[in-house]
């Protein structure tokens, strides 16, 4: 079984069945299926090595999804791009990923043009529009001509289950992201699980806010277009109130979010007003649920079962689930293993820890990925003879349920966004005027976190938190730029000169 | 009007789109469609709004008819403001 063998079979089952919803536009299996087949043919004809990483920079759901199954049957991999990004860190990954085509949405030329020439490996950009660079417009394929083009291959290429089918990047701690490698295998795993305990049909229809190219996303696309379901898209989860009108007018089964998905859903929508009598589940990953949240959500959604779930992107997404019979006994919980992964807890030497002491978080299972693309020493640091070591430290009771105790990794967390603070502290340390910087996480009631960055100013000079921010926002994406900069005299550290970032934290 | 505009574009440049010449931003712009503001931002946007124009914005009325332009930011502080 093949990661695009489930949109085949679900076209051939369900072919007149709309697969995506997107404002007031819909497309069937096998409307999608031809779009699919369509941009796989001419990526054949192109004669690409095996294995070429194709990038999809776009927030249109129709162009994303056709796309990411036309590579996979090309035989490439697909590197999803996030959508809030920057020249710097566009570049930054299609370099290291060594890109050979990029479908890019007219709104993201802009990011693309200062550099898609310099990269040697970079051939083709695929857009509906025009795309120039510096003045060149030879890179550029229109998206269109390949959809109306009849190349009739039959001929696809060979893809076995161990082949990597996509690279999803997370922030490393180091500060420059990491490619996780998941393999056709590692991806069909994971969703048959996920398949099983939220006990999807054909019948399901699931309201798609959180973006394809983050894992929890690419698990929702996936999982329903195996069963033959539907989702209604709609990423940009400015407006909330646009959101619940659409639950209730397409009638959707499921959601899925993340903690301030949530919060954002109870504190700053007319929720209250709405009744859901179709949505049967309501998915949250990313933390435990708070006993207040879970209590709001139950009040709001009476109909709904809540499954509270744990995962990371190097298990392709999913590593447990806290079925909705226990989530008020066992409140807090991240639950147990999914089906198909056993978890562990174990302490640094690799001995396991008793109930109730606290020990790393270490998974097996087919759903852990090959590696780190092109990273063996930091691949050989999580992926060891127990398993995956995830870098979370939990503890489990009798009954083998798994509580988060910490994360030894400092990242922030803040709405959908994992972000390394190294990376933002690297940005700024850029500016002339800083002289030293720690980036950390505070709490908020609606995003999980918000970004602070505490910066020492070089002596003698002025600078202004607007002229960081500047910076900042010049050269990061919009999630990534501090919400605020405070300045200090000196930042406090430990006898070894390691700064406490704790007591920064308690400074709010 | 004129007033409540200019002093909306100055907080969207201010806070969302710093050094970007007056041209980036149309008033009947979507901020939507062009992915100038996410989520958090429309959350500062709500707060600023309270607090500059001494108004409430209800739960109902957080929708893009409301919001997603300079314009209709303006003819939304107006009809709250009567």
């Amino acid at each position: 079984m093949l990661v695009y063998d489930y949109l085949l079979q679900s076209a051939n089952k369900y072919p007149e069945k709309p697969v995506v919803f997107h404002g007031n536009k819909s497309l069937t299996y096998h409307e999608l299926s031809s779009l699919v087949r369509s941009q796989a043919s001419w990526l054949i004809s192109q004669k690409f090595d095996a294995g070429f990483r194709c990038g999809i920079l776009t927030d249109d759901p129709f162009e994303y999804i056709s796309a990411y199954f036309a590579i996979q049957l090309a035989g490439g991999i697909v590197v999803g791009l996030n959508t809030q990004t920057s020249e710097r860190s566009l570049k930054t990954l299609l370099t290291d990923s060594r890109i050979s085509v990029v479908f890019a949405q007219k709104k993201f030329h802009r990011y693309l043009a200062p550099f898609a020439s310099q990269l040697p490996s970079l051939k083709l950009i695929v857009s509906d529009e025009e795309f120039s660079c510096n003045g060149a417009t030879s890179i550029w394929m229109d998206r269109q001509v390949i959809l109306k083009t009849d190349l009739q291959i039959t001929d696809f290429p060979v893809v076995k289950p161990d082949d990597i089918a996509q690279i999803i990047y997370t922030s490393g701690t180091t500060g420059s992201p990491k490619g996780v490698m998941l393999r056709h295998a590692n991806l069909v795993a994971n969703t048959s699980s996920i398949i099983t305990y939220l006990k999807l049909t054909e019948n399901d229809k699931v309201m798609a806010v959180l973006p394809f190219f983050y894992s929890y996303g690419n698990s929702v696309l996936l999982t329903h277009i195996a069963v033959g379901g539907s989702l209604v898209v709609n990423q940009n989860f400015l407006y909330p109130n646009v959101i619940l009108d659409e639950m209730l007018e397409r009638e959707v089964t499921g959601f899925s979010g993340v903690p301030s998905t949530f919060a954002l859903l109870l504190n700053r929508s007319a929720i209250n007003k709405y009744h859901f009598p179709k949505l049967r589940y309501l998915t949250q990953a990313g933390a435990a649920m708070s006993p207040k949240l879970a209590g709001q959500l139950q009040k709001v959604f009476p109909e709904a079962e809540i499954f509270v779930m744990y995962g990371q992107t190097e298990a392709s997404a999913r590593l447990s689930y806290l079925p909705p019979e226990d989530l008020e006994r066992k409140m807090g919980s991240i639950g147990r293993a999914i089906p198909g992964v056993t978890l562990k807890l174990l302490d640094r030497d690799g001995r396991s820890v008793a109930d109730g002491e606290t020990g790393e978080i270490v998974a097996v299972g087919d759903n852990i990925m090959a590696g780190y693309w092109e990273r063996r020493p930091e691949t050989d640091q999580v992926l060891r003879e127990e398993g995956l070591w995830t870098g979370d430290l939990a503890r489990r009771d009798h009954e083998g349920y798994f509580y988060i105790v910490s994360r030894k990794s400092d990242m922030i967390k803040s709405g959908s966004h994992r972000i390394a603070p190294k990376e933002i502290e690297e940005i700024i340390h850029e500016h002339e005027a800083v002289h030293e910087v720690a980036v950390l996480g505070v709490e908020d009631e609606i995003l999980g976190e918000t970004i602070k960055a505490c910066v020492v100013l070089k002596p003698g000079v002025t600078c202004l938190p607007k002229e960081l921010l500047l910076h900042c926002r010049r050269n990061l994406p919009a999630f990534k730029v501090p919400h605020r900069i405070v300045f200090f005299d000196e930042l406090p550290k430990t006898a070894t000169g390691k700064i406490i970032k704790r007591q920064l934290m308690a400074d709010g | 009007m004129n007033q409540t505009i200019s002093k909306i574009r100055s907080f969207i440049f201010e806070n969302f789109l710093f050094d970007a010449d007056e041209s980036a931003l149309g008033n009947n712009d979507s901020f939507l469609e062009q992915g100038i503001i996410d989520s958090t931002g429309i959350l500062e946007l709500v707060d600023w709004l309270e607090e500059t124009f001494t108004i409430k914005v209800l739960d109902e009325e957080l929708i893009p008819e409301n919001l997603d332009s300079v314009t209709k930011l303006a003819d939304f502080i107006g009809k709250k403001s009567c």
